[in-house]
């Protein structure tokens, strides 16, 4: 057994506040077995691609990916556009976070290929909501291939 | 004259008619006369000789038998002739035998002795003597004498004659009368016509042609005449006419010239130009006063081509090349250059204009030219240009700093909307964690507490959204500026609106509104909010009811949105459009107050105005005024 055997569903989310509330929101809806969290592009890339610190990471993939937009060093886009350049990663749901709609335009204009997106509200509650509706419509809905 | 020469022609005829009857009266009748008295002589002569021969041949027995009384009787007979006057028998011997005298006829006159056979006719009387001869014996002769009434047939003849004659002259008289009535009529009438219009200059009138001989056409041809001259008259008096007017045409403008010419000597003296003039080869030839005032050049200096060294050094060339190109083609031209003035002690700009005089053969005789000054206009103009160019740059710089601040303003937004909302997110999420983790350990007060700090958040929330939306609306750049269909589009707002409400207590009433140019996002806007507005503030009615009319006045499209909800007063009318100014309070009615500011801005940029007319619990009007054609065209 090694240390990531569970992952579910990488969350790739800068402020720490906010990734306890999803982390809590997903895990309150009792089908999100494991989140893993990083805390900027940088790390979320070497996880998915198992390099730097995630370089002996066992060959699994998330079963989804929720990326906030602005984060330090590696930004959500060039995550996102990283992951769906990816023969082995492109068929990862992804679910980008906004921080307002003022950044639905950029996701847009960017058209990578995202499945799904989520303003996040202010709002706790319907935050939580969003979140844990998006995750569970792209693990228990939308299965990935099997790799 | 004509007159008269008209009455000597009908004399003549006349006289012609006259004198041709009388000569034929005068031949006919003296040839009747002549062979009237002619046969009438002949006719008595032979008359008598029978007579003398019956008188013989009843007397031969009387001078055989020489019985003198019968003889007397059967002279005696001859009483029955009156015109007989005396008859006589003589013997064989000659000697009177028997005798007859008509009395009161002298016996004397018989003459004593026969004479010879023959008739003698002597004092108007016929004298006849004859042998009588019976078987050739001469027996005697006889004698008669008879009145031979020749003049008094002649004179009857010609008084009948002359009776004749006069009835005859009556008649061709009368008859020339009439004959010079219609010769000389249409003549007279011709002349008539000739004279009046010599009098009258009248060449319309016509002569009336009433026959169809050669008087008739001799109408014909004065009419034609006439027609003539009355065309040559009239060609006359237009080009008389025509004559006049360009006599008159060339005395004003003969008084144009003298005017233009005064004037313009007046001009050069008051202007302050200068006007000069060269020979053909653009040399100065005669004293120039005003250039040698202006330059400081002596006469000398500036003889020939000396003027040229008034000019600023560099401008010589420019001058000589334009000035020979337009001695070819023999134009005027103007150039601008700077030239020397004596009294500023500097060169100035000054506007050369040079036109040549050509001759009859279009050979150029000199040049005459003026200089006006232009330095006070070019300086001025530089200064403009200068200010112009300094204004320039500082719109220019005005426009960076201005970009720049709207650079900052979106990354400001960017952080509000990303920065300022995790913390609130935190917060509200945070004490919902604390709430849902923890809420059974705090009384009722700690939870309404924690509930306020969570609703506070959310409101704080809501304020950042819209002021983003508010400077997302100012900053939009408005690129998709089309044609709108107004009506369209405040319907389809109503509709959705509606679908968000109890549409059974809603009234949307729209009415055909005027078609307006701009951008459809940002008048979509403008709907949502002013009808969203509309509702909210009537929610308290029974019934919303909102009327939307429109109307074009001078070009502009004007809405009217007017509902029935609690109005407003409108001392705070100012505030009405200001960001997060609100009339109402929020436990009233829920909103930040950027609705109306959005409305506001998106009209305003629009090149549009808007205003507002309410009474507390009467309800608002929003008036608001779109151009046609935006001033974003």
């Amino acid at each position: 057994m090694t240390e990531y055997p569970e992952v579910e569903i990488l969350l790739a989310e800068d402020n720490p506040r906010d990734a306890e509330m999803t982390q809590r929101a997903l895990r309150k809806t009792n089908f999100v077995n494991k989140v893993h969290w990083v805390k900027d592009g940088e790390e979320a890339l070497d996880f998915l691609l198992r390099q730097g610190a995630y370089a002996d990471r066992p060959a699994s993939t998330p079963r989804l990916v929720l990326l906030d937009i602005k984060m330090p060093k590696v930004d959500g886009i060039e995550v996102l556009r990283r992951i769906k350049s990816n023969d082995h990663l492109k068929s990862i749901p992804v679910v980008v976070m906004t921080s307002s709609n003022e950044e639905k335009d950029v996701i847009d204009s960017y058209k990578l290929g995202v499945n799904s997106y989520i303003v996040k509200p202010v709002e706790f509650s319907a935050f939580a909501e969003t979140v844990a509706r998006a995750g569970l419509y792209w693990i228990l809905t939308n299965r990935a291939p099997t790799s | 004259m004509k007159r008269f020469a008209i009455h000597k022609v009908r004399n003549k005829l006349l006289a012609g008619v006259l004198l041709t009857s009388l000569a034929a009266l005068v031949i006919t009748g003296i040839s009747l006369l002549v062979y009237d008295l002619r046969s009438y002589n002949a006719l008595r002569v032979s008359d008598w000789m029978t007579q003398a021969e019956i008188i013989g041949r009843a007397n031969v027995a009387a001078l055989q038998f020489e019985d003198r009384q019968f003889a007397e009787k059967n002279l005696e007979l001859l009483k029955f002739r009156p015109d007989m006057e005396m008859a006589a028998l003589y013997s064989a011997k000659g000697a009177l035998f028997a005798s007859y005298v008509r009395d009161g006829i002298s016996r004397d006159r018989l003459p004593a002795l026969p004479e010879t056979d023959g008739i003698r006719i002597v004092d108007n009387t016929l004298n006849l003597y004859k042998r009588i001869v019976d078987n050739g014996e001469i027996l005697g002769a006889i004698y008669l004498r008879v009145h031979y009434g020749f003049y008094e047939r002649l004179w009857s003849y010609l008084a009948i004659v002359l009776a004749v004659s006069a009835f005859a002259l009556a008649v061709s008289l009368l008859l020339s009368s009439w004959l010079q009535r219609t010769l000389t009529r249409p003549i007279m009438d011709v002349s008539a016509i000739a004279k009046r219009v010599v009098d009258s200059r009248d060449f319309s009138l016509r002569a009336t042609k009433t026959t169809e001989d050669e008087i008739g056409s001799l109408v014909d041809t004065f009419n034609n005449m006439l027609a003539e001259i009355e065309r040559q008259t009239r060609a006359l008096e237009e080009s008389n006419q025509a004559l006049a007017s360009q006599i008159a045409n060339r005395a004003e403008a003969e008084l144009a010239l003298r005017e233009s010419e005064r004037r313009n000597r007046t001009l050069i003296n008051a202007s302050s130009s200068i006007v000069w003039t060269t020979d053909k080869s653009q040399r100065f030839d005669e004293a120039q006063p005003a250039w040698q005032a202006y330059t400081g050049q002596g006469e000398d200096e500036s003889r020939g081509t000396g003027w040229r060294r008034a000019f600023e050094a560099e401008d010589r060339e420019k001058l000589s090349s334009q000035w020979n190109a337009a001695q070819q083609e023999k134009i005027a031209f103007e150039c601008e250059l700077k030239l020397w003035h004596a009294a500023s002690n500097a060169y100035r700009f000054v506007s050369l204009r040079a036109a040549p005089v050509l001759d009859e053969h279009d050979e150029i005789v000199e040049w005459i030219g003026t200089i006006s000054d232009l330095n006070e206009r070019r300086l001025a103009e530089a200064e403009i240009k200068r200010l112009n160019a300094d204004l320039e740059e500082r719109v220019l710089k005005r426009t960076e700093e201005l970009e720049a601040t709207n650079r900052e303003l979106e990354s400001f937004s960017y952080s509000v909307s990303h920065d300022l909302r995790a913390p609130l997110r935190a917060i509200d999420g945070y004490s919902r964690m604390v709430e849902e983790d923890y809420g059974d350990r705090f009384d009722e007060d700690g939870r309404r507490m924690l509930k306020v700090v969570r609703e506070e958040a959310v409101r704080m929330g809501r304020l950042i959204d819209d002021l983003l939306s508010f400077s997302k609306m100012s900053r939009k750049t408005m690129d998709t500026v089309q044609n709108i269909d107004m009506t369209a589009l405040a319907k389809d707002v109503a509709a959705s609106l509606l679908r968000e409400q109890d549409a059974a207590r809603v009234r949307f009433d729209i009415w055909p509104l005027p078609a307006v140019h701009g951008d459809i996002a940002l008048l979509r806007q403008v709907w949502i909010n002013l009808l969203s507005n509309a509702l909210k503030y009537s929610g308290t009615k029974p019934k919303s009811e909102v009327l939307v009319t429109g109307e074009e006045v001078n070009g502009d499209a004007v809405f009217r949105v007017q509902d029935n909800g609690v109005g407003f007063d409108m001392k705070y009318a100012a505030k009405l459009f200001g960001v997060f100014q609100r009339l109402h309070k929020a436990e009233e009615f829920e909103g930040t107050g950027v609705g109306l500011a959005i409305v506001h801005r998106v009209i305003v940029r629009h090149g549009g105005s808007i205003r507002a007319d309410a009474r507390p619990g009467e309800g608002a009007t929003f008036h608001f005024t779109l151009p046609k054609r935006s001033i974003h065209d």
